[in-house]
């Protein structure tokens, strides 16, 4: 109990240091010229193992801090930052700041940064004590348990296992001009393993992991023995005849699909741009009514949830498709400004290395009913897409993605795994045509999803 | 700088490791973003700070640190040396670190550096950009211009007795216009990257890259959806550069084999391709933006003949890979910054060039795709599977170039591919390029001539 009283004793004294450190460079601009300034300040501590060939070859401790200024001087805009937090350097990068908004052309559409008008919410569980007390030892000891549970599902095969852990906890600190001063503490850890094997003349890898801002719910037994599974289950893939058919997205597809492929349509600057392929739908039927989607920072312990946004705007809970109907885009202070609607609070950044985007907090697709099983028994003849790294154009919508992990479908079963095989569909078409959403919703880098069915695209394989 | 890397050697070496490397950086870059004539973004930064490797019997550590005193690096050399002998016990493998020792100051000479132009005429660089294209037709509905600089000096220093000062400086430029008719909404970018000083900004392709963005981005409007299906296809040099890199560069980097992560890892100095196929991967080129006359570990960089008449030569090295593969370095271990660990990488990637004109190459084609400039690329190494994205292309019908198509995506197998290639331009070209592997991005560039791939399935809608 002492230990922890001291250790947020500590905390208390950091937050305040930033949050001052933000403060002057904030006047420091305003003297210099600056009608409205706003500085970002982040610190954090990330430790990583990482193992190749079933051991641990590498360990990192990196320690980051570092500041970045935005100012304001008649609607012309500059930024700065830089990579340590000593006064002449934050100095330096408050000078360049100003510069550059003195060089730049104004922007009739920017109207002000955020203010300090509302109340912020409680968030619960998004930093976890014992993530940022965790030791290297234990850390290691993590590692090797998820290879060992790996190594067992392997065994009496030819195979080498790439693992990592990264453990990051970290404080930031956002102050502006028109009295927003906010802080917060943030942690989380990733565990993954991807084994790959070796076998006559194939050789493949799959990979899993988890990534959760409580430390108590890593399981690396589960990690390493789903890795391994999973990479035996694509051995001898196979091309088929292509053609049109159902293709069922497991939830690593659907997210990033959906998570960054749909999530980037409904960001309120690509819209406003016309960069976006679902300009002008506000309010239509853009999706089949099996879908739901909200975007939730206010989740407990999600990865993406925080009291304020990356302008230190209060966050919240935001409906963006309610039975296949767009009801809303995702805000930052300058889009929402720039269309006089509510700010949503999803302005985000690179810690202090850059300006404020928009970006999801916790995307989620409403969970309905079945799981990946279920989805693939109703299937007569399609493919399964478990993972695929591409996107879709994001001004047209044509989405041609490879199955970066993919089998074959019939009648109800997987027959094999595929190989050169890729599927083509516009995403408004993809959107329309979900027919099933599953209950076995998983969280990933990108999003919170289940599995989905959709009833056709075409396939192309050889 | 000697002395404070010298304090965070002898600091770690004391602790008890066998090995340490430091590389000090101190970089600054511009960015100017113009979207449809306003300022969108300007930015400034500057990333100074050390990054520390300690090593003893297989067993790696990393650390950074921007507190750039004596007393920053060496304790950070202690705490960094502990850490590697904290997992010293838990390697597999055991091995030793060894290489040759340079020691260096290279200067880079650069026309116009970056500073002797003012902020405001950059800027009005990019605005004059943003103009070309907005101003083409009244169909461009949105443009995007951006103007960056990175000037970058780094001094590595390591244990073996290295000490080499880098100086960097890369200008780009990119235009991004949308363009729309109807319903139909269609975007491109073009860019222009090298390693110089800002007088590379000022050539003619350069200063026009808007109009060429603009032409590009209205002659997609007409443009259909391509039909998915297997195809003889032909490669630009951008996109050949593109399969080069993806579907073979990354699979011959030398990590792979300790890691056993590679598809490659039985074919060294075996036939991976047609006797007619040569791939390098050249640093030593001069004005290049993956070109260094060092690598991130103080090795001196080579050319690499990674496919040499058909035969898989040389590996892409750093210097745990040298040593433990018992291969000569050649200098190809970079970081993304400071606050990484340098990793065998590559620079400027290209197919060699061999004898076919491009008109010949088409009407020989009989039918299939040309394909041209990417949107992007990825490959799984130990599985194979590689995928990529042209921006466009135009179908070839009857020996001639006909309808162009957009967003073609190419799926294929490392093995599989290279004995499919049995056409190789005479034409030769490089694109910059960025490239990213765990977590680092590096500048890059990619090319070769024309090419033609036999029978390849292609992604359509």
């Amino acid at each position: 109990m002492q230990e922890s009283g001291r250790y947020q004793w500590e905390v208390c004294e950091v937050k305040e240091k930033l949050l001052e450190l933000a403060e002057s460079a904030v006047k420091m601009a305003e003297k210099l010229g600056a009608s409205q300034a706003e500085a970002y300040v982040g610190q954090s501590r990330a430790f990583v193992i990482e193992a190749a060939n079933s051991a641990i070859r590498n360990a990192e401790e990196k320690h980051d801090a570092g500041i970045g200024i935005r100012s304001v001087i008649n609607k012309k805009i500059g930024f700065a930052f830089v990579t340590t937090l000593s006064d002449e350097d934050v100095c330096e990068a408050v000078e360049r700041s100003v510069k550059l908004a003195k060089a730049s052309i104004p922007d009739p559409e920017f109207v002000s940064l955020p203010s300090d008008d509302n109340s912020y919410p409680t968030v619960k569980g998004i930093f976890d004590k014992s993530i940022a007390e965790l030791a290297p030892e234990a850390t290691a000891d993590m590692i090797i348990r998820t290879i060992d549970a790996s190594k067992q599902v392997l065994e009496g095969r030819n195979y080498a296992i790439d693992a990592g852990v990264q453990s990051s906890y970290g404080l930031n600190a956002v102050v502006n001009s028109l009295g927003i001063a906010s802080s917060e503490q943030r942690s989380y850890i990733f565990l993954y393993s991807s084994p790959n094997v070796k076998e006559a003349d194939d050789q493949t890898t799959s990979y899993d992991f988890q990534i959760t801002r409580n430390l108590s719910e890593i399981d690396p037994e589960h990690v390493g023995e789903s890795a391994a599974e999973l990479t035996l289950s694509v051995l001898g893939p196979k091309t088929i005849e292509g053609g049109e058919m159902p293709v069922v997205f497991a939830p690593l597809g659907a997210s990033r699909v959906i998570g960054y492929g749909f999530a980037g349509a409904v960001s309120a600057e690509e819209v406003q741009k016309g960069r976006s392929y679902i300009t002008d739908a506000f309010g239509d039927s853009i999706a089949s009514e099996h879908l739901e989607i909200v975007d939730d920072a206010l989740l407990t312990a999600g990865l993406g949830s925080r009291t304020f946004d990356a302008e230190g705007y209060p966050s919240q809970r935001t409906s963006i498709i309610e039975r296949g109907v767009l009801k809303g885009l995702l805000h930052n202070s300058y889009t929402a400004n720039k269309d006089d609607v509510q700010n949503t609070g999803n302005a985000s950044r690179p810690s202090y290395s850059g300006l404020p985007s928009i970006s999801t907090s916790n995307f989620i697709i409403s969970p309905r009913k079945g799981n990946l099983d279920d989805l693939v028994s109703e299937i007569d003849r399609g493919v399964l897409c478990r993972n695929t790294a591409d996107l879709p154009n994001m001004t047209t919508g044509d989405l041609s993605a490879m199955l970066y992990e993919g089998f074959y479908i019939e009648k109800g079963e997987i027959k094999h795994p595929l190989k050169n095989t890729l599927i083509g569909i516009n995403m408004r078409d993809l959107l329309q045509r979900i027919t099933r959403v599953g209950a076995d919703s998983k969280t990933t880098l990108a999003m919170i999803t289940p599995s989905f069915v959709i009833e056709r695209a075409t396939v192309t394989s050889g | 700088m000697e002395d404070l890397a010298q304090a965070a050697i002898d600091a770690a070496l004391k602790t008890g490791v066998s090995f340490a490397d430091v590389r000090i950086e101190n970089s600054t870059t511009t960015i100017i973003e113009i979207n449809d004539g306003i300022t969108r973004q300007s930015t400034a930064s500057r990333m100074k700070g050390a990054g520390i490797r300690a090593f003893i019997d297989g067993a790696w550590a990393f650390a950074q640190t921007t507190n750039l005193t004596r007393d920053g690096l060496r304790t950070t050399g202690e705490s960094v040396a502990k850490l590697a002998l904290a997992t010293q016990e838990k390697v597999a493998e055991r091995f030793t670190i060894d290489g040759p020792v340079f020691e260096d100051k290279v200067k880079l000479n650069v026309k116009k550096p970056f500073d002797s132009i003012s902020i405001e005429e950059k800027m009005e660089f990019v605005q004059m950009i943003d103009e070309q294209a907005r101003d083409f037709d009244e169909r461009i509905v949105a443009t995007r211009s951006i103007y960056g600089e990175l000037t970058s000096e780094i001094y590595i220093a390591n244990s073996l007795g290295t000490r080499v000062s880098l100086q960097n400086a890369i200008p780009r430029v990119i235009s991004a216009p949308t363009a729309k008719e109807g319903p139909n909404r269609q975007r491109i970018q073009e860019s222009i990257s090298l390693r110089s000083g800002f007088e590379e900004m000022e050539t003619e392709e350069a200063q026009n890259i808007g109009t060429k963005a603009a032409k590009l981005v209205i002659a997609l409007l007409s443009s259909k959806a391509a039909k998915g299906g297997v195809f003889d296809v032909v490669l630009d040099p951008a996109l050949n550069g593109v399969v080069t890199h993806e579907a073979f560069g990354h699979a011959a980097e030398a990590d792979n084999w300790p890691a056993h992560s590679t598809v490659l890892e039985d074919m060294v100095k075996k036939v991976v391709g047609p006797d007619y196929l040569s791939i390098s991967d050249d640093p030593t080129l001069i004005g290049m933006r993956g070109s260094t006359e060092y690598d991130w570990e103080g090795t001196r960089t080579k050319k690499r003949f990674m496919v040499k008449d058909g035969i898989l030569t040389d590996l892409l090295h750093s210097l745990e890979t040298s040593s433990r593969l018992e291969l000569e370095p050649n200098g190809a271990a970079r970081a993304q910054s400071f606050m990484h660990a340098p990793i065998p990488r590559m620079s400027n990637t290209f197919m060699e060039p061999k004898d076919w004109g491009v008109d010949e190459l088409i009407e020989d084609t009989k039918s299939g795709i040309l394909l041209c400039s990417m949107n992007y690329g990825y490959t799984q190494p130990a599985k194979g599977q590689f995928m990529f994205q042209a921006s466009y292309g135009y179908l070839i019908e009857n020996g001639e170039k006909g309808t162009m198509v957009r967003d073609v995506s190419l799926a294929g197998n490392i093995l599989e591919i290279l004995s499919k290639v049995d056409a190789i331009g005479k034409d030769f070209e490089l694109e910059a390029g960025s490239c990213g592997k765990d977590g680092q991005n590096v500048p890059t560039m990619t090319g070769g001539p024309h090419a033609r791939i036999r029978q390849v399935p292609v992604g359509g809608m």
